[in-house]
């Protein structure tokens, strides 16, 4: 049974930087984001960080913690889950 | 501000100017590092708080026929008045709009200075202040002026510092300038300066300038610090011969600072790396201006400010932290970035 949280990440992921060519499904859990396949850069790192901040009420500190945390979608989880308040994460 | 000696002495005492302060002024939010003028909170009115700082600046050029023909004047800024065009969108107040784009903002200080049309208008981001001295330098050469006027402001608001906080580098931290960090973090700081140029020799020289745009991205530059080589290594051949120190941009972000102290250390291996950013804050377009004239200050005090806020280990073991005595050179480089991956430098010489 596949991660709720890792889903809901991929999918704000397509829909903040609008990959409408992209499943959700099929980003990799654990390959780069900033300069991976994705190919997203520092740019499209400020839009999810805004993104992630507003939907899960977790503070980014400073671009190398906004860095780190968008390292995949595995350490994106991990980070929100320690981080973000119970109730704001899926079921 | 026109007090560059006052400004180079708390410098050399290792004084930060940048106090933590609500990054949206009278609207809050995370306290960051700025320094602004003193008095200023950061609030959008109209005419902005900032006016009586340019005309007690303004005050103190030489007088000229500046704007007249043979006296051009460059200004430049990256922001002008851009927190009056953000108050206007907020209050739909019309008075916003005197200073609110570019045009009208330098049309307005013409208007009020008293110079002449022959004010050119000059922008692009933290290099501009390099670019108005750079074109004045060729107006000279090319023999259409006497003298050249250019004048540079950059006041923070918070349309400027929410934005640098939105990029997560206006942060809870100070800035450390080419400091081997964790963590970068910059301050945003109040700038304003003049410089009158004029041919022929004089206790100063600009011996050298060079300017390079990367066209990489709008953030980041190239990691291998191709950008920097660009702009630096033309400005070696023409230091050599000069013991020279250095003034960079250092503003206490990572990556840019340890590409722009690398690239310096292996050009220009015996000379001293500052920075001041760690107590002014970075004034964005004015700082290369503002920070020619605390060079210049440095000079006639006999003493260069050491990297205000910085402590080792550093990127490069050229980095000064600490103030030291400037006998004995002969030169200085001085060196701007800039958004959009624009680098500017200047070579400085004196007797």
């Amino acid at each position: 049974m596949s991660d709720p949280l890792f889903a809901r990440l991929k999918q704000l992921i397509v829909d903040t930087l609008k990959l409408e060519d992209l499943p959700a499904a099929d980003i990799p859990d654990d390959e780069p984001l900033i300069g991976g396949g994705l190919n997203l850069d520092s740019i499209d790192a400020l839009e999810l960080v805004v993104r992630l901040e507003k939907e899960f009420g977790i503070k980014i500190t400073n671009s190398e913690e906004a860095r780190t945390a968008l390292a995949s979608v595995a350490r994106l989880a991990a980070f929100i889950r320690a981080r973000a308040p119970k109730d704001k994460l899926p079921a | 501000m026109g007090q560059a000696a006052a400004t180079c002495a708390t410098l050399q005492a290792g004084t930060r100017a940048l106090e933590f302060r609500p990054v949206l002024g009278p609207d809050g939010g995370d306290r960051v590092p700025l320094a602004p003028l003193p008095g200023r909170d950061l609030a959008e009115t109209a005419p902005p708080d900032w006016l009586p700082a340019i005309e007690a600046l303004a005050a103190e050029i030489p007088p000229a026929p500046w704007g007249a023909a043979r006296h051009p004047v460059f200004v430049t800024s990256s922001n002008f008045g851009v927190g009056n065009l953000y108050a206007f969108r907020r209050t739909r107040e019309p008075a916003h709009l005197v200073q609110a784009t570019p045009s009208a903002s330098v049309e307005f200080l013409r208007r009020r200075l008293g110079w002449g049309a022959n004010v050119s208008l000059l922008s692009h981001a933290c290099v501009s202040a390099h670019i108005g001295l750079l074109l004045a330098t060729r107006v000279l050469a090319a023999g259409l002026a006497e003298r050249a006027l250019v004048f540079t402001f950059d006041f923070i608001s918070p349309f400027v510092t929410g934005g640098f906080h939105a990029l997560k580098i206006l942060n809870g931290e100070m800035p450390a300038p080419y400091s081997a960090r964790a963590a970068g973090s910059i301050g945003l700081g109040d700038g304003a300066a003049f410089a009158v140029l004029g041919r022929g020799p004089g206790e100063f020289q600009i011996s050298g300038q060079q300017i390079h745009n990367e066209m990489h991205h709008f953030t980041a530059n190239q990691a291998d610090g191709a950008g920097f080589r660009a702009c630096l290594a033309p400005l070696a051949s023409a230091a050599a011969g000069r013991r020279l120190w250095i003034k960079g941009h250092g503003t206490g972000t990572l990556e840019a600072g340890r590409l722009e102290a690398e690239t310096l250390a292996r050009l220009f291996p015996a000379a001293p790396l500052v920075s001041w950013k760690g107590s002014l804050g970075h004034t964005l377009g004015s700082c290369g201006l503002v920070e020619l004239a605390l060079a210049l200050a440095a000079i006639k005090s006999g003493r260069t400010p050491g990297s205000v806020g910085s402590t080792a280990p550093c990127f490069t073991d050229t980095v000064a932290t600490e103030s030291f005595a400037n006998a004995g050179f002969d030169g200085v480089l001085l060196a701007s970035n800039a958004f959009g991956g624009a680098h500017a430098a200047l070579l400085l010489s004196h007797d």
